[in-house]
């Protein structure tokens, strides 16, 4: 307990106070800006940290991941353009909630299940952080294989309608991410000899195209229309009774996030359509998901920024960094002499519970610095359309050309913006192509090691440990639900129809 | 009779259909244990996109009226600002996309399109490239502009 007030009192300095205001600011509004994500964010306020002391610079660089993540879903409500790729399911919802002229509550829902989110996955965090991690552990490939094949099942609710476009999107996003060097053996792979193909294909650069570019494309070809104004960006929080009516749905993202962050190598963007996935089956409104439902909101925001807390688990008790946002939070680390491992609640718990501390700090700012950074950004889209859409075509190009450096990322962003605004013409769901492309690399390469364990037995995959055969189970349970209600949809529309020809003979 | 069966959504289909069997063919030829998963994954995407074709092809969508618009110069400006970012650094192409980015989104009047090309265009590029040092493709091998 001494531990923990002290850690408090070292949280609570004016100095770690100003980073984490000042950190979070910023990492909303650069989270907000097409192509800039966390990367970036973290990459600008690095360099700033060199002279401060451990948890001060870890407030400001704390401030800015939690910050982005949110900043993502405000764009994502009011242009269809997510920010950063952790918020590309908020899209689904939000966008069309905004267009139903009800921006001011999808922004407030984004807002409070981001909060909300974050805040669950500290508490979590400070009290079972070591039996999570040891839980974690448990996740081999075969587990993360079901977990990921649970995820890609995303797929089918989101193209309602339109499942073979919806699929073939998704294996086009699995195909992008196979470009490049094989993960297990190294050999080439669809690089067609091109030095600058054989890292693969960014996925930075390919949600800038798909929705930034492309949405570009889209209110160009529409420009005398009076819908591609942008509406005024307003915030509403919901009430304590709508809270209270949705609260299962933001304790499940939140421990959905909370959980899958724990896992190394998965990151936000897939917890956030996991749990998008799972609320289009257990949520009592999954019939209104994709058509502008505060559930998906809360589905993805709750559980994105649970993630901003549980990815510490892996990277503070194991050492592991989860993805490329908290393995620099890592290197900031280091520099700073904390080293992360298993050693490290024993050496140095008052500096982690500090950093649990900060973590919570900056959610409640976060919620606080909410209003004023929407109304950056309405100012901001108060100006003529033209100056608008120029920005995000700036802010886009220099997203896709700071996140790795390779010049093929601009191309990519640019054929990636032509091809997403073709397949938006022809109908095709655009969705399914980033979820292709975030859950393809954890699911080859965890089927391939898996493969390597079970020594080509895929058979033996289901009934490997209990944690696999119960994944498995709930996939083969998802597919069956999804099958029965689809044939009880078309068998009341083939009722329908016939009632309604029975009519006009008569 | 051809140019009204071979509609818009017929073409994309088409076109993602020859994309997938293009790239099944390198995949066949690939290095067995790599190539395993793309294989799979192409598979898929040929046998999605030939049901796609089939189906566009029946359905007989009227082709929609054509019509002269100004955005697929957009989209080459767009396609060639990006490839050109490499040889002539990052300054050069952006203003010249941001100016026509401008123009097209009907800002016309020279000072503002100006203004907005200077702001938005030179502004952002000054402040990620010298100020923030994010680093951004360059000209001079100084790495100035």
């Amino acid at each position: 307990m001494d531990v923990i007030l002290a850690a408090v009192g070292d949280a609570f300095t004016w100095q770690a106070l100003l980073a984490i205001v000042v950190g979070t600011w910023a990492g909303i509004i650069i989270g907000g800006l097409p192509g800039l994500g966390s990367v970036v964010g973290l990459t600008i306020f690095l360099p700033f940290t060199f002279g401060l002391d451990v948890i001060t610079s870890m407030a400001l660089l704390i401030g800015v991941y939690c910050g982005s993540v949110y900043g993502g879903s405000i764009t994502a409500i009011l242009i269809n353009t997510p920010g950063t790729p952790q918020s590309a399911a908020t899209t689904f919802d939000g966008y069309p909630m905004t267009q139903q002229g009800r921006v001011d509550e999808a922004l407030g829902w984004a807002t409070f299940a981001s909060f909300f989110g974050g805040v669950l996955s500290c508490v979590l965090l400070i009290f079972c952080a070591p039996q999570l991690a040891k839980f974690a552990v448990n996740f081999g490939s075969i587990e993360v294989f079901a977990l990921v094949c649970l995820a890609m099942l995303c797929i089918v609710g989101i193209s309602r309608g339109s499942l073979l476009k919806g699929l073939l999107c998704g294996m086009m996003g699995f195909f992008f991410s196979m470009v490049g060097s094989d993960p297990i053996t190294g050999a080439d792979r669809f690089t067609f000899g091109t030095q600058a193909l054989s890292s693969g294909l960014d996925l930075i650069p390919v949600v800038v195209g798909a929705f930034a570019l492309s949405e570009i494309f889209v209110r160009f070809s529409a420009r005398d229309d009076e819908a591609t104004v942008i509406p005024e960006a307003r915030l509403r929080f919901p009430g304590l009774r709508e809270i209270g009516r949705r609260s299962i749905e933001l304790l499940r993202g939140s421990l959905i996030g909370s959980f899958v962050g724990a896992l190394p190598g998965t990151g936000a963007a897939a917890a956030a359509f996991i749990s998008y996935a799972t609320a289009q089956k257990l949520s009592p409104r999954r019939a209104q998901l994709g058509k502008g439902e505060p559930d998906g909101i809360i589905a993805s925001e709750s559980s994105n920024n649970a993630v901003t807390g549980s990815a510490f688990i892996p990277t503070l008790a194991l050492g592991i960094p989860g993805d490329v946002v908290t393995a620099m939070m890592m290197g900031a680390m280091v520099i700073h002499g904390i080293t992360p491992g298993v050693r490290l609640m024993a050496d140095q718990a008052q500096t982690v519970y500090a950093l649990f501390v900060v973590l919570i700090i900056v959610n409640v700012v976060m919620l606080i610095l909410s209003k004023p950074s929407i109304g950056l950004f309405r100012y901001l889209f108060k100006l003529p359309l033209g100056f608008v859409m120029a920005g995000i075509v700036m802010f886009s190009f220099i997203g896709a050309a700071s996140v790795r450096g390779n010049p093929l990322d601009l191309v990519v962003a640019a054929l990636t913006g032509i091809l997403a605004y073709a397949l938006r013409l022809g109908g095709y769901p655009l969705a399914p192509l980033v979820i292709g492309m975030v859950l393809g690399p954890a699911l080859e390469s965890s089927l391939r090691r898996g493969l390597l364990i079970s020594r080509g037995d895929f058979l033996s995959f289901f009934t490997h440990s209990g944690i696999a055969t119960t994944l498995f189970a709930l996939i083969g349970l998802f597919l069956v639900w999804t099958l029965w209600s689809s044939l009880a949809q078309w068998r009341a529309n083939v009722a329908s129809r016939r009632q309604a020809s029975a009519r006009v003979a008569e | 009779m051809l140019a009204s069966l071979i509609h818009p959504r017929l073409w994309l289909a088409l076109t993602l259909l020859a994309a997938g069997i293009g790239l099944s063919v390198v995949a066949w030829n690939g290095p067995a244990d790599a190539m395993l998963m793309p294989r799979v994954v192409l598979a898929i995407w040929c046998a999605m996109a030939l049901t796609l074709t089939i189906i566009e092809a029946l359905r007989h969508a009227p082709s929609p009226r054509s019509s002269l618009s100004p955005l697929p110069l957009l989209m080459a400006a767009v396609l060639l600002a990006a490839m050109t970012m490499d040889t002539l650094g990052f300054l050069l192409p952006a203003l010249v996309l941001v100016a026509l980015t401008l123009w097209l989104f009907r800002v016309r009047r020279t000072l503002p399109l100006l203004v907005g090309t200077a702001l938005i265009g030179g502004g952002l590029w000054f402040l990620f490239h010298h100020v923030l040092l994010i680093r951004l493709p360059a000209m001079l091998n100084s790495g100035v502009i």
